[in-house]
């Protein structure tokens, strides 16, 4: 049946068509970011502001996934665990985020606690700042990877068996040890699943956080920015090099991912 | 079950087929209509669709009794030339700086010697001035008020807006000359930008994106078009109060016309009539009506503040290519503020 004419004709024309759309582009970004050699491969991530900006996109991202990983975890916990009213609106409102154009997210975070904003005021006057600031970088970062660890994190919660909760409470096991001992390794790697994700959101994120950055060089521009500007003022090789970092990192973090997943279940 | 499948193919087929001719048919016009195709940089928009173009095309209607169609692309200015080198086919290519349109000579679609007429390729003056908060308590009259502490100022990236390029140009110009017309002081020039672009709070994409900062209320000084500010008389919105600096730079941008689309549509003639058109009187005038000073100095068209003492040009610093090098090149004047500032000099 798996080598009937029409399966084989579905596998090819369905191998073909992630050739087209997804491998082709990252292939041709890939070979024009080495074309030029090694070398100049080298240079153009160590140049000063593409380094600053691969590091900066690296460390938000690390933050928004640390904090993400608690909160997601914990919001599914409580959709799973916790019955109350408006659950279910509840629900419905976390994939919002996806559905937000991002250049929107920017403007609205820009909105509520940009300077000129009541809040903005308020923290400006004791010296805080987050739009234009790299905590704005986090918070649009956030908004736009929010359901990724949720969703992950949900369906193994329902799965669970309560039982195994129950058995070790039984067996006098307190709260702590019994979330640490029996519910948290069998949750973790759905959590993986979805910081992981996450992150490679986040790295290549560019329509909100160019709206709450501020887009400072050495401050405040992270990659994606950094690729923009230098796609626009005719530096193409520069926007390749860094597109092809953050791309690999991306990539790894998945290969990574799935190898562990795959390592579990063997 | 396989004629289903068979039947739904047919169906896929025919669809495919049918959009193909759909978009095949596309290209065909009626023999009474010309149309031009313009690619402009985004500042010119307002002018250009609301003014010269309605205008252009009831002149070429009662002079040829043909109509006039336009088609119209507004981009960064970047960002258009290199869509216009790598194929997109405008007739005509309104631009913000001369650099933007070497590009487009480099690629072989516009001619080497654009700017060699009477009017050099420029349609549109105007000066680099500051847009201020109407605040007593911070007084903003020239380029050294900006280096203030806890003075906000905004003006667009330079990777990605020509505007950017003029308003730095003129701070790097103005403080090249403020020692002494004779001799120039880079070292002066070099530290007048760094403290501004210290103070620079955002840089946003394009001119208009700063500008809508501004009206957020976000910064205290904004480095801009004069023209920029005189539109939003005209259209009615909340005026900005500005300075122009005693020494500033007189912006000037390029048109012209695209050789290879113009040679492929066939409309040369009413092409060359609208670049004709454009630096005419009556062009200047609705140009002036929307705040571009006049090309030439002598026509008295519009109300524009007087000329400042010490005005120059892109040519008094040593031409785009020039300012390009020393200025916003990788390892530039502008790139070395912020290692600089990152080494704590």
């Amino acid at each position: 049946m798996a080598n009937s004419p029409p399966a084989l004709i579905l596998r090819t024309s369905t191998l073909a068509y992630l050739g087209v759309m997804v491998v082709l582009p990252l292939t041709a970004l890939t070979t024009q970011a080495f074309e030029p050699g090694l070398a100049r491969f080298g240079q153009a991530v160590t140049d000063p502001f593409a380094w600053h900006a691969l590091k900066l996109t690296f460390a938000t991202a690390l933050v928004m996934v640390a904090i993400n990983a608690v909160m997601g975890t914990a919001t599914a916990w409580v959709l799973v665990r916790y019955d109350f009213p408006g659950k279910s609106i509840m629900n419905a409102l976390i994939d919002l985020p996806f559905a937000v154009p991002t250049v929107v997210t920017g403007l609205m975070l820009v909105a509520l606690y940009g300077p000129s904003s009541t809040l903005g005021t308020i923290l400006g006057r004791h010296g805080w700042g987050i739009i234009y600031e790299q905590p704005g970088i986090v918070l649009a970062l956030l908004f736009v990877t929010y359901p990724f660890v949720i969703r992950s994190v949900q369906p193994v919660l329902l799965e669970i068996d309560r039982g195994e909760e129950e058995a070790a409470a039984t067996l006098g096991a307190r709260p702590w040890t019994i979330f640490r001992r029996v519910t948290f390794p069998t949750l973790y790697p759905s959590i993986l699943t979805g910081t992981a994700l996450a992150f490679s959101r986040a790295l290549g994120e560019f329509g909100s956080v160019v709206m709450v950055a501020g887009n400072r060089p050495l401050e405040t521009k992270t990659g994606p920015m950094y690729v923009f500007g230098e796609i626009e003022s005719g530096n193409r090789h520069g926007a390749m090099v860094v597109s092809a970092v953050l791309l690999a990192s991306s990539l790894g973090i998945l290969v990574t991912l799935n190898l562990i997943q795959r390592g579990r279940k063997v | 079950m396989r004629r289903d499948g068979r039947a739904i193919s047919w169906v896929i087929l025919s669809l495919v087929l049918a959009s193909l001719g759909l978009s095949c048919d596309r290209g065909g016009t009626s023999a009474r209509e010309d149309v031009l195709t313009l690619g402009a940089y985004s500042v010119v928009r307002e002018v250009f669709h609301d003014g010269l173009i309605p205008e252009f095309a009831r002149i070429w209607k009662t002079k040829t009794g043909r109509d006039l169609r336009f088609e119209e692309s507004y981009n960064g200015s970047g960002a258009q030339a290199r869509a216009i080198a790598s194929g997109f086919d405008a007739d005509i290519a309104v631009l913000s700086l001369d650099s933007d349109m070497e590009l487009l000579v480099k690629a072989g679609v516009v001619k080497k010697d654009w700017n060699e007429g009477p009017d050099r390729g420029i349609v549109t003056n105007s000066l680099v001035v500051i847009g201020h908060r109407d605040r007593p308590d911070l007084p903003i009259h020239d380029w050294g008020d900006l280096t203030r502490p806890g003075v906000g100022v905004l003006y667009p990236d330079p990777k990605t807006s020509g505007g950017a390029r003029w308003n730095i140009a003129a701070i790097w110009g103005a403080g090249l000359l403020s020692a002494s017309r004779s001799t120039r002081d880079a070292e002066a020039a070099r530290n007048l930008l760094a403290r501004i672009q210290a103070n620079v709070v955002i840089m946003d994409s394009s001119g208009r994106q700063s500008l809508s900062t501004f009206d957020r209320g976000i910064g205290d000084a904004l480095v801009t078009y004069e023209n920029e500010l005189l539109l939003r008389r005209k259209y009615g919105k909340k005026p900005i109060p500005y300075v122009t600096p005693d020494a500033t730079l007189r912006i000037e941008s390029p048109v012209a016309l695209v050789e290879t689309s113009v040679d492929r549509h066939g409309n040369r003639e009413v092409a060359q009539a609208f670049l004709a058109f454009l630096i005419s009187m009556e062009g200047q005038k609705i140009l002036a009506s929307y705040g571009f000073r006049p090309v030439n100095p002598d026509a008295k068209l519009g109300d524009f503040p007087p000329i400042p003492a010490r005005l120059f040009t892109i040519r008094d610093l040593g031409g785009w290519t020039q300012v390009k090098r020393t200025v916003f090149d990788q390892d530039g004047v502008w790139a070395k503020t912020f290692t600089d500032r990152a080494q704590g000099k």
